[in-house]
């Protein structure tokens, strides 16, 4: 595939724990390098660093990959969402965006995940407010953020060995794993 | 006032003539429903219907692996990419386009002009609506007549993105510029810049009149609303204004077309609407229906801005020109300046109302700016009075109007809630002043008048066209009420101690639809493996709401299978039954419901082929946890036992098939209450939104965490609509936002705690009990909010968005 942009130049990088070298313009940006090679995880909502879909970890810092120069990861160690965890041995935080309804159309999740284990490596037990501190350069336009920042505050409980914790408000935010009998659940009518 | 009274009024007729047609209204849209038994369930009895069953792609979703339509740019190693030249005057025509030094750049595949052979000069609408289209045929794929800034001229297809980009750059446009108007009340002028010459228009639609950029001009009325405003009442009047608000999908608008090898058209779009583009698609094209396919991979968020053939003819066009498979993204400052937007509005209300608090009359007019183009004009205006003002549908006379004009100014379409937010706002804003004034606490005020089960609802029907006469046969609208109320704790709201901090409730209702009521079909067909698991095939779209659980919760609920055992595919016109699409507030309901019948049809023959190998009589047995068991007898034998005798058998085989097709007058209101907590400082006039909670009547609930999703994101929009700017123009109609930074979204932070409650009714006409969900809450929040700042500090805001400093000048004008 063609690089998109200015003269072409080989950087090294380690994705996903793969040692690699590819070709990159040096106009294009590490969202479109990443995705030229495959990890379609990295998502581009915005045209630069704007809607925080693209999120990676290089070198274990979150960055917006649409937002920054490949040839400035030269050298670097890049993990996207898909390295945290698999469709049958999910991430706590994946895990916990599952279970309790924080994804519809899911274009903005990779990054809200990233974010979202970036947040819990530094700080394992956050308050509602910085999680939402946390996820305020992350745009998700189906679910607003209730149900995101729930889903993270339940997974530092998780994390943290417990199974679920109640948001403010008091609504419970932990829910039946699926195949679990939902015997709590009445369809609407109930209270819980 | 009886209704009785009421249809006399409507008809003019006398007493005992209005009689005579109640009982004919009555026959048409009786009560009681003929529902089947087998639709009405116990919560305990639901096996998987109401469960919080896990989102179908959520797996591949959370991991980033689930694919949407740029995804499958990895597919076609000679894929081209196109970009667009699009008008930087707002009103003009294109005398010359040198397309020579793009043609120049190496990479460059084609450059597309309107004289182009490829780029058919039919007229079209980019609604993707039923047939006839009930919008105007006013639009080219690319345009030599350019009425606002983001109108396409030109495009190219390059062999990568910058190589696309920098031919666009390279294009030189010449015009001559006309005047031009971006104001409706300007433009509705005999003497406005005039954007359409009736010979420009195919399809036109009732009360257009190009002279005054008039598009259309719909209108209806119960009763004799002029009377009951000349009579003993008292007479409130209010205008409100709504914001131009983006859809801000996160995923562009993204199409990628290629002809295959066996000369078939095929689109992967991020669309709500595949058999529309298709149908559009033929006709822009002269190409056969049956010769195109479109198929929806994942989409990343709709809201009605994909309810529409907004990019798909640019890269059909493209690579039916270079015979590549071409992939057109659109640009973040292409969405908010040239993809779609929510129609800006003005909306007058007046009410008569007696002394003792009874409404006589509503009468509601609104004035929409549909932008440069007419696509979903008719159809949201009507909407404006349709969907909210069946809330008051006791009310005797009422009267709505709407002109809807031509500007200037980027394109509007189709958007959650559809014209009801900028009714709801006028309506719930309007009656909270009038309650207010009179001295009646504006909940009780709303008690006496709001809908309730066994009402016939005119008002939808009043205007013809989609609308229906209806019968109400569920309301949750009292226990919305309730337990809102409980919730934002109403009756003991604690003032704060400093003297210049005002707390305030507001509350709004909604109504909305379930589909369009009369216009709806959606398809489904279940194919059974011999292993007992099921292919359920079904052209309802899923756009990121969880439609393809929706599914195949209903379809395990009636097969009594595991939900595991289910395969969904939708949304391929080659093999997918048909569907209208994602909007209108229908997935569920009519496509759900053709799912339903799907399964049913398979499960009667799954029970016939189960009593052929229990030997026993088929009014027996019955399907559940993977068998087909006898009730009497207890004995059973597993679908996979069926499944293999009926494919491999030695009697006569079957593929054991259901088939499902679903269409239906009816469309059952959902309701909503919303309530809204605001502190507000009076010397400054900031705000801040404690809380929101907002209360939903959607019938039964086919999954609660999918819908309590629903509601809090249509919550958050909602949200916007009251706090944000939306897409700003300057003078010249040119939108000022080009990316999330500039573009107003509440964030995280910004964004008040929103608790959703699910009020359980049972809708006879739907799926299980099922209507709508994903509209109703995103009409509720500009009405509650400014609700709540007129309880707090006195004020009243009616033009969005609420901002401190429209509160503060109006705290200042009082002093005064």
């Amino acid at each position: 595939m063609p690089n998109t942009g200015g003269n072409a130049v080989d950087i090294e990088l380690t994705i996903n724990g793969e040692r690699t070298t590819v070709e990159a313009g040096s106009t294009d940006d590490l969202a479109t390098v990443l995705r030229q090679h495959g990890y379609i995880d990295v998502k581009c909502g915005c045209d630069g660093g704007t809607c925080g879909a693209s999120k990676v970890f290089v070198d274990g810092e979150v960055h917006m990959a649409c937002g920054m120069a490949a040839t400035d990861a030269n050298g670097s160690e890049i993990q996207t969402v898909a390295a945290l965890g698999a469709q049958d041995d999910l991430h706590p935080v994946q895990q916990a965006f599952v279970d309790n309804f924080a994804v519809q159309c899911g274009f903005c999740i990779p990054g809200m995940v990233i974010q979202a284990v970036a947040l819990l490596d530094s700080n394992p037990d956050p308050t509602e407010r910085e999680v939402r501190e946390a996820l305020d350069d992350n745009v998700c336009r189906c679910t607003g953020y209730q149900k995101p920042v729930e889903a993270v505050l339940d997974a530092a409980g998780r994390m943290q060995g417990e199974q679920s914790v109640a948001a403010d408000g008091g609504q419970a935010v932990s829910a039946p794993l699926r195949g679990a009998e939902s015997t709590s659940c009445c369809g609407g009518g109930c209270d819980e | 006032m009886s209704n009785d009274d009421e249809t006399a009024k409507a008809d003019g007729g006398t007493a005992s003539q209005s009689e005579t047609v109640e009982d004919k209204r009555s026959e048409e849209h009786p009560l009681e429903w003929d529902e089947p038994e087998n639709n009405s369930k116990a919560p305990d009895e639901r096996d998987s219907v109401s469960h919080r069953t896990e989102k179908y792609d959520d797996r591949k979703l959370v991991t980033g692996q689930a694919k949407y339509t740029a995804d499958y740019e990895e597919r076609y190693p000679d894929l081209a990419y196109a970009a667009v030249v699009r008008s930087d005057i707002p009103h003009g025509r294109v005398t010359d386009i040198d397309t020579s030094a793009a043609e120049a750049i190496d990479g460059v595949d084609a450059v597309l002009t309107p004289e182009s052979d490829a780029v058919p000069d039919t007229k079209y609408t980019s609604a993707g609506q039923s047939y006839p289209e009930p919008s105007p045929w006013d639009m080219h794929v690319l345009n030599e007549h350019v009425r606002y800034i983001g109108d396409p001229i030109a495009a190219v297809a390059a062999e990568d993105r910058a190589t696309a980009t920098a031919a666009v750059e390279a294009i030189e446009v010449a015009y001559e510029e006309y005047d031009y108007v971006t104001d409706p009340e300007d433009a509705f002028d005999e003497d406005a810049p005039q954007l359409f010459e009736d010979s420009e228009v195919e399809n036109e639609i009732v009360g257009h009149d190009y002279g005054r950029n008039r598009m259309a001009h719909i209108g209806g009325e119960l009763g004799d609303v002029d009377a009951a405003l000349d009579g003993d009442t008292h007479v409130h009047e209010t205008e409100w204004e709504t914001i131009r608000q983006s859809h801000a999908n996160v995923e562009k608008h993204t199409s990628l077309a290629y002809t295959n090898e066996d000369d078939r058209h095929v689109l992967i779009t991020s669309t709500q609407v595949p058999n529309h583009t298709r149908r559009q698609l033929a006709h822009l094209f002269d190409i056969p229906i049956r010769d195109i396919r479109v198929t929806k991979p994942r989409v990343g968020g709709g809201f009605g801005g994909k309810q529409a053939m907004v990019v798909e003819p640019i890269p059909l066009a493209l690579s039916l020109a270079t015979d590549r498979p071409v992939l057109y993204e659109a640009s973040r400052e292409e969405e908010f300046y040239a993809m779609r937007s929510r129609h800006p509005m003005k909306v007058k209300a007046k009410t008569a109302v007696t002394a003792d608090g009874d409404i006589e009359a509503i009468d509601l007019y609104a004035l929409s700016n549909t932008g440069a183009y007419g696509s979903h004009g008719m159809t949201v205006a009507g909407n404006v009075g349709s969907k909210p003002m069946p809330l008051y549908s006791k009310v005797p006379n009422a009267r709505f109007e709407a002109d809807i004009v031509h500007t200037n100014t980027p394109q509007t379409g189709a958007m959650r809630g559809y014209g009801a937010p900028q009714g709801t706002l006028a309506l719930e804003g309007h009656l909270d002043e009038v309650a207010r004034d009179i001295g009646l606490d504006p909940i009780e005020f709303r008690r006496r008048h709001h809908m309730e089960v066994g009402d016939l609802d005119e008002i939808a029907g009043m205007m013809g066209g989609e609308g229906a006469n209806r019968r109400i046969r569920s309301c949750g609208l009292d226990e919305c009420i309730e337990r809102g109320k409980d919730a934002i704790g109403y009756d003991d709201l604690e003032q704060p101690d400093e003297d210049h901090l005002h707390r305030g409730i507001g509350m709004a209702l909604s109504a909305q639809g379930t589909g369009v009521a009369g216009d709806e079909l959606g398809a489904a067909q279940i194919m059974m493996n011999e292993d007992g698991s099921f292919h359920l095939q079904v052209g309802g779209v899923d756009i990121g709401t969880g439609a393809d659980t929706a599914f195949l919760q209903i379809a395990a609920e009636v097969l009594g299978c595991d939900e595991d055992d289910i395969i969904v595919k939708s949304s391929d016109t080659d093999v997918t039954p048909f569907d209208y699409g994602a909007y209108a507030s229908s997935t569920t309901y009519i496509s759900g419901m053709a799912v339903k019948k799907a399964a049913e049809g398979a499960k009667a023959r799954i029970l016939d082929w189960g009593a052929k190998l229990l030997d026993e009589p088929v009014e027996e047995l019955e399907t559940g946890d993977g068998t087909v068991y006898s009730e009497g007898s207890g004995d059973s034998v597993t679908l996979e036992d069926i499944g293999y005798e009926a494919a491999y058998g030695d009697d006569e085989r079957e593929h054991i098939l259901g088939k499902g097709t679903h269409c239906t007058e009816e469309s059952p209101p959902p309701f909503a209450a919303q309530f809204a907590d605001v502190t507000v400082d009076e010397t400054t006039g900031e705000f801040e939104v404690h809380k929101l909670v907002v209360a939903v009547d959607c019938g039964v609930v086919i999954n609660p965490g999918m819908a309590e999703g629903q509601i809090e994101g249509a919550n958050h929009m909602s949200y916007e609509m009251a706090v944000s700017e939306g897409i700003t123009l300057d003078d010249e109609g040119r939108a000022e936002i080009a990316d999330f930074d500039e573009y107003g979204l509440p964030s995280a932070t910004e964004t008040p705690p929103i608790e959703s409650i699910l009020v359980e009714t049972h809708e006879p006409t739907g799926p299980f009990g099922a209507k709508s969900v994903a509209e109703v809450p995103t009409n509720t929040v500009p009405p509650a909010l400014s609700n709540a700042v007129r309880d707090a500090v006195g004020v009243r805001i009616r033009e969005m968005p609420i901002t401190a400093e429209k509160i503060k000048a109006k705290v200042d004008e009082r002093k005064d």
